[in-house]
């Protein structure tokens, strides 16, 4: 189990993540959702180090690491058990696919290049870019390009794998492919933290859901709990605006 | 070109004719250019490291090493390593028992230490900017992955960073190229030193700095072409091949293609009229 405790996080006056407390059960995909500017983002860098937050503790592989102090060793640590998956990708502009993929397998976990390149190869087959694996990310698509991070951050094998709206800087006809890989790598057992303003993707595919407002986790539940019957006011305001948006698609 | 001819005043053949003897000091200029280039590179590079982490303490020393030198004329800097460095020597031999010995200290080795020292100042800044230059981006997924800073620096930022800062680097080791010539403050007879001592033999100095800035402009030429060759063969490819795709692989893109969820939209609508009443 991985339990996040109290977790606090400001920027100068703008309280983001107001003490939260989070324990994910290994294999849960856990959707978060909740309306923009609510910390989603901050929510999931934090618990990678990315962003240091005031106070809060992650415990993960039975390890107790305080969040909020840098220490480096921790920090490499804590890393090491996590995986990201950005909204813009990030991938090594100047290493291809499988370079990419490989970087970590050689320089952090110091495995043989040829280890690391049959390793890599696998997760590039898993998430379906093998063919592409020579092609640099900018002869690559966005749903290409995030595929290839998806596989580069499995490869490290994380015990927890943090997902940060990995379909919403994509096309909307490529968007599928990405959903899909997710999919496929849910059912594998994967723990993760998926953000995403998906929410029909949210429930296929998260078998818990979070709502954030305001720094505090609102709502927390089944899918099925949490979207037919939200028991805070903010949540089903935020339904109603986001499907009243929406609505003009379904009375064509 | 009659008139020139007849009364001897520029005597175009000896323009010609020196450039072989001045070219067997192109070797000295060189590898006072390489040299000094190398450590102006590393040290800039770490300057610019210092400078752009803003490690405390170094940070500060960084920028008042920085300000010295490019407050300096390289001409000053040329003088005080030639002077500066065996009284240095010597202080370290009277004071902490050691034995270098000074006069085997050649100038050679001050002339490469003070230019690099000159040069890293200015290199600081080009590589800083390329370092900036790499987007944050690959610099947060290569933390994430649990790289270190190290790692991430040799392995992510530099080979990008390189290609930001190769035409900056390479301008200004063609100026230090030309920067050689004061080398004959340290007592480097190097190829502009070279011309003048063979000048004051034939009292033609004009023919011999013609000589030197043919020779000069025609190194300048090479290196240029020899940069852009670099930058070529650091570009990334254009195109690529896609390799074969497996079987198991069409099959998945073929699910990926046709995975619309379609049960959802079913839920979606449920939930748009929940909401909208
Ligand atoms: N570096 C920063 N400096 C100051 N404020 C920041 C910084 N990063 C984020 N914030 C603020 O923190 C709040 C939460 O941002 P965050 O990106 O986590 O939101 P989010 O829930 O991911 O939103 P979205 O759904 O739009 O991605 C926002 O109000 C944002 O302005
Ligand atoms: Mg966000």
């Amino acid at each position: 189990m991985i339990a996040i405790r109290n977790l606090k996080k400001s920027f100068r006056n703008n309280t983001v993540l107001d003490g939260i407390d989070l324990d994910i059960n290994k294999g849960d995909v856990v959707g978060i959702i909740g309306p923009s500017g609510t910390g989603k983002s901050t929510l999931l860098r934090c618990i990678d180090r990315l962003e240091t937050p005031e106070e809060g503790e992650i415990t993960i592989d039975g390890k107790t690491i305080p969040l909020s102090k840098h220490d480096r060793k921790q920090t490499l640590e804590l890393r090491r058990q996590t995986g990201m998956v950005f909204q813009r990708f990030n991938l090594f502009e100047r290493k291809t696919a499988l370079e990419n993929v490989m970087e970590g397998l050689v320089t952090v976990q110091k495995k043989s290049k040829q280890e690391a390149k049959e390793l890599a190869m696998q997760e590039l087959e898993r998430v379906g870019m093998s063919a592409w694996s020579e092609h640099y990310p900018k002869h690559l698509s966005g749903g290409q390009q995030q595929r290839v991070a998806i596989a580069r951050a499995l490869a490290m094998k994380p015990q927890l794998l943090l997902l940060d709206e990995p379909t919403s800087a994509l096309d909307p006809e490529l968007v599928g492919e990405v959903l899909e890989t997710i999919r496929s790598i849910a059912n594998e057992g994967f723990t993760m933290l998926l953000v995403s303003h998906e929410m029909s993707f949210v429930r296929n595919v998260a078998n818990r859901v979070i709502f954030l407002d305001n720094g505090k986790i609102v709502e927390d539940g089944t899918p099925e709990e949490v979207f037919e019957h939200p028991k805070s006011q903010r949540a089903k305001d935020f339904f109603a605006k986001m499907y009243l948006m929406k609505q003009p698609e379904y009375t064509i | 070109m009659q008139i020139l001819a007849e009364t001897n005043l520029f005597d175009f053949d000896l323009v010609i004719k020196q450039i072989p003897d001045l070219l067997k000091y192109l070797p000295v200029t060189l590898e006072l250019a390489a040299l000094a280039m190398c450590i102006g590179i590393v040290l800039g590079l770490l300057l610019a490291v210092i400078r752009l982490k803003k490690i405390p303490v170094l940070r500060q020393i960084a920028a008042f090493y920085i300000s010295i030198i490019r407050g300096t004329p390289a001409i000053v800097q040329l003088y005080i390593a030639y002077f500066g460095i065996p009284m240095f020597l010597k202080y370290m031999n009277l004071n902490h028992g050691t034995n270098f010995d000074i006069s085997a200290f050649p100038g050679f080795a001050c002339a490469v230490f003070a230019m690099g020292f000159n040069e890293s100042a200015y290199n600081a800044e080009t590589i800083r900017a390329a370092l900036g230059s790499v987007d944050r981006g690959q610099i947060e997924a290569a933390s994430a992955i649990g790289m270190t800073y190290p790692q991430m620096l040799r392995r992510i930022i530099l080979p990008e960073a390189m290609t930001v800062a190769l035409p900056g680097l390479g301008n200004s080791f063609i100026g230090l190229i030309k920067g050689t010539s004061l080398a004959f403050t340290c007592a480097v007879v190097e190829m502009t030193a070279q011309g003048k001592i063979m000048g004051g033999r034939t009292y033609r100095y004009f023919e011999v700095y013609v000589s030197l800035a043919i020779i000069y402009w025609a190194v300048t030429i090479i290196v240029e072409q020899l940069l852009k060759f670099l930058e070529r063969r650091l570009e990334l490819p254009e195109q690529i091949d896609k390799a074969a795709t497996s079987e198991a692989e069409r099959q998945e893109e073929k699910e990926a293609e046709n995975y619309k969820y379609d049960s959802d939209t079913k839920f979606e609508k449920k939930l748009s009229e929940q909401y909208s009443t």
